[in-house]
């Protein structure tokens, strides 16, 4: 279950605001990386809430993304359909394929879960890496963007674009916070702490797990669907599985079961990548060290790390013990 | 499709079986007797694969081959000195993270070591020719990859089966408390596994050297067929791990030729299946 | 209300329940008693379905419920509690109660409202803190509390799903033998139509509450009966001397 603590609100409005004034003051580059940060922040919220809420670690979210990715690319350029009505299409069918694979996937635990998930995944990369109608190993070039020049908006322009993913994606953090919250959000976790007494109790845990993972993967599809836009190009490149461990990567950086922490993780990741690959071009052993020195520390990733130490200070200050925040190391898993 | 297309066939579907089934061998006798899952295994495969090339390169085929599994194997034992021993209580998803980790880490390294560009290995004259079978001309070191991989199965089948140590090993995977409570030295017996494993690993790549080309995300590349053969086999057992590589070996090889279309979707539908109906796997060292 | 007929259970060479059949009244309270590895607690597993018996049938007011899953027989009236405490640490006394609640009236379903302000489910947590003693522990996190509130909790949350039966597996094990009394007067308490079956490690304790006795032992019923024909046989006390003697 997701509590919005004063510490976790805090950083959010410092990460929008953050976000805001770089969007405003950055260069076309600059924009560039900006949007990269934006689309990964919605993948990984996605995945945060299936492996940190749910203990469902997911290698196939990579996949739910091209998927979205895919179906945005092939409704707009193979049946002309409106970006908008492509953009809704889009997220429900991968909210569909995300339903099913929990679905299968519910009865699986553990190490099972993460092979399941990862074999989905690669057959989906399969098909579309050998599909002759979505282009193959090419691809599908000259996806559109939306038209928002009703409103006076020009997503053409960078700027504009970046501001139009920052707003879905504060969106999309809201949506997700609410749903954690929710019955569904209390029964995940319920799962994830013990399935047995939640099942004695009268939850069919194959159920709440599928919609969760339903709901994750339309979240998915929607990064997939800018991911589209944002590049107007796209390839099966983005299914492989390496991309879902990326992402999960990134929630490990950002702090597992915080929603916040995968927000910074995503920010760090994405800088990372651009500043040390700057610089060598070695930057995968850089965040491989990284990730194991995370991993190995035992803390829950950078958020996770603040979090921690916040709540000492104060419990320091203030003897009466007010709950404990310690929720989902990775190390439970 | 005459007689022969059947025979070529069945020994490229074997020949992938073989390859598969040493580096599927390690990861899952491993997994069942330590409960730790090495993702970083195939990064020791390609490991295996440019020390075999480099040293073949100098010396020829042999000292390649033999010093490639050493190597590796060396390799293991620093991995599992310094990371994987305290590793071991974690979950399974640190433990992913961890070997992930490894895996962007290795890549790197190769690629500083050996550079990005692919490495070709010569074969020794004896096992470079042609051996005919009835109408089918077969190049003898495919031959050669097949009767290793049998060769080491049966080799293992025998350790396992009819050893003091084999008896330790499948104490240890049936129930390690149990194991170490009649006395045997159970973290000794990891380290032992798992620096087999990675030897094993090492020679999968010394023999893949010469027929793939020879560059740094081999290792990647031949992760996900090697996890895929273990869970269709189930985690733990050298029976799984030689039914699930066969498995994998005939559906990837006739399934391209038959289905070109729908290969690689074949084997991870398959997989799928397998999963759904037993989720762990054909035969899990574990009920 | 609950009907067994012929359960039986191997594992591997042992046969953990033989043959075991007993019916249970509306309001009955039932205690099981019989000595450690008696098959009790494996009794218990194959009535709410976590394990599948090889014989017999298992039937719930009126409605056989032998092929159901786990869940399916919870929602139909079945309710259990472990002789573990299986609470969700993370959270408090209160939302554990709102968690099994919500998961009666459908709002543990909802991917929208937050269950726990949800009038029906709030008003099931206040009455069932009532009724096991944790209103002034319902805002405090469960890590917070002693063990003997935690006993409570952990009834308490197999109550917060409005079930027809509780199957409660050594409610008292591990508090002292005069909390174990008055935990015995807080069931007695609760409203007379629910139905319990509860395992008793102790023969003593199993007087506060039974209505009528069944002793298991080696998995096999070898008494069923009233409390006053269990205190004077003599079976009994052979087969329970050992353990009672410990106890």
């Amino acid at each position: 279950m997701f509590r919005l603590t004063p510490v976790r609100s805090g950083a959010l409005g410092l990460l929008a605001a953050l976000g805001l004034y770089a969007a405003f003051s950055a260069e076309y580059f600059g924009l560039e990386i900006l949007t990269e940060i934006a689309i990964l922040s919605m993948l990984v919220i996605a995945l945060d809430m299936v492996a940190g809420f749910g203990g469902m670690v997911s290698l196939c979210h990579g996949a739910l993304l091209g998927i979205g990715a895919y179906a945005y690319a092939g409704l707009t350029t193979m049946t002309g359909a409106d970006p908008f009505l492509a953009l809704l299409g889009a997220v429900v069918l991968t909210g569909i394929a995300g339903f099913l694979v929990g679905a299968v996937c519910a009865g699986s635990q553990g190490i099972y879960f993460i092979m399941v998930t990862l074999a989905f995944g690669q057959m989906a990369y399969a098909f579309f890496f050998e599909s002759a109608a979505f282009g193959g190993d090419d691809g599908i070039a000259g996806v559109p963007r939306l038209d928002l020049s009703g409103l006076g908006v020009d997503l053409g322009d960078s700027r504009s674009f970046v501001l139009f993913c920052m707003i879905l994606l504060a969106l999309v953090t809201l949506f997700a916070a609410h749903i954690l919250r929710s019955g569904l959000g209390r029964t995940l976790v319920g799962l994830k702490t013990n399935e047995q007494r939640m099942r004695a109790l009268g939850v069919r845990s194959w159920r709440a797990k599928a919609y969760t993972f339903g709901i994750s993967g339309m979240i998915a599809g929607l990064a997939g669907v800018l991911a589209a836009q944002h590049t107007m190009y796209i390839s099966p490149g983005l299914l492989n599985w390496t991309v879902s461990g990326e992402a999960l990567v990134v929630v490990i950086l950002g702090g597992l079961g915080t929603l916040v922490g995968p927000l910074v993780g995503a920010t760090a990741f994405v800088l990372i990548k651009h500043e040390v690959s700057a610089l060598t071009p070695y930057w995968h052993l850089v965040t491989g060290v990284i990730l194991i020195a995370v991993v190995m520390s035992g803390a829950n990733g950078i958020f996770g790390f603040f979090e921690a130490q916040l709540e000492r200070l104060r419990n320091r200050s203030k003897p009466a013990v007010e709950g404990k925040l310690k929720q989902g190391s990775v190390h439970d898993a | 499709m005459d007689i022969g297309f059947w025979v070529f066939q069945t020994l490229n579907a074997l020949q992938l079986s073989m390859l598969l089934f040493l580096l599927s061998v390690g990861l899952t006798v491993i997994f069942g007797l330590m409960h730790f899952v090495n993702l970083a295994h195939g990064a020791l495969y390609a490991f295996g694969a440019y020390v075999a090339a480099t040293v073949a390169g100098g010396l020829g085929y042999w000292p390649g081959f033999l010093l490639a599994p050493v190597l590796v194997a060396a390799i293991g034992l620093l991995l599992y000195a310094g990371l994987i021993r305290r590793m071991r209580k974690s979950g399974p998803m640190a433990q992913v993270l961890v070997t992930f980790g490894l895996i962007f880490a290795l890549l790197d390294l190769t690629r500083i070591i050996w550079g990005d560009l692919a490495f070709g290995m010569e074969l020794p004259a004896v096992l470079s020719g042609r051996v005919t079978i009835g109408s089918v001309e077969y190049p003898t070191y495919r031959l050669f990859i097949i009767a290793l991989g049998a060769g080491v199965f049966g080799a293992l089948a025998l350790i396992l089966g009819r050893t003091q140590i084999g008896a330790m090993i499948r104490a240890g995977v049936d129930n390690d408390a149990m194991a170490s409570c009649l006395g045997i030295n159970v973290e000794r017996l990891f380290f032992v596994v798992f620096c087999i494993g990675c030897a094993l690993a090492g020679l999968a790549g010394a023999i893949a050297a010469p027929i793939l080309s020879v560059t740094p995300d081999m290792g990647l590349q031949i992760l996900i067929p090697t996890l895929i053969v273990v869970v269709i086999g189930g985690l733990g057992s050298l029976k799984g791990a030689i039914t699930g590589s066969l498995i994998y070996g005939f559906v990837q090889t006739f399934g391209a030729v038959l289905v070109p279309n729908l290969a690689s979707v074949l084997i991870y539908a398959l997989l799928a299946v397998v999963l759904v109906m037993r989720p762990a796997g054909l035969f899990p060292a574990k009920g | 209300m609950l009907e067994v007929k012929g359960l039986d259970k191997h594992f591997g060479a042992i046969h953990v329940t033989r043959n075991v059949s007993m019916k249970l009244e509306r309001g009955e309270r039932r205690v099981i008693l019989g000595p450690n590895g008696a098959g009790k607690t494996t009794f218990f597993n194959q009535i709410v379905g976590e394990v599948a018996p090889d014989k017999g049938q298992i039937w719930l007011d009126g409605e056989e419920v032998t092929q159901l899953a786990v869940p399916d027989r919870a929602l139909k009236g079945l309710s259990r509690s472990y002789q573990k405490n299986t609470l969700f640490d993370i959270l408090t006394v209160g939302e554990n109660l709102g968690i099994a609640a919500s998961i009666h009236t459908h709002a543990a379903r909802s991917p929208l409202r937050d269950p726990l302000r949800d009038r029906a489910v709030r008003e099931i947590v206040a009455e069932v803190a009532h009724q096991v003693h944790l209103e002034p522990y319902l805002d405090a996190p469960v890590t917070d509390v002693s063990y003997g509130v935690r006993r409570q909790l952990e009834v308490g949350v197999a109550l917060a799903t409005r079930p027809k039966v509780i199957l409660m597996d050594e409610p008292t094990s591990g508090i002292g033998p005069e909390m174990a009394h008055s935990f015995h007067r807080m069931l007695n308490e609760l409203p007379r139509d629910l139905t319990l079956l509860i395992i008793e490690h102790d023969m003593d304790l199993a007087f506060d509450v039974a209505d009528s006795i069944t002793v298991l032992n080696y998995g096999e019923v070898v008494f069923d009966g009233t409390p006053e024909a269990a205190r004077g046989s003599d079976l009994l006390k052979e087969i329970y001397l050992g353990s009672w003697e410990d106890a």
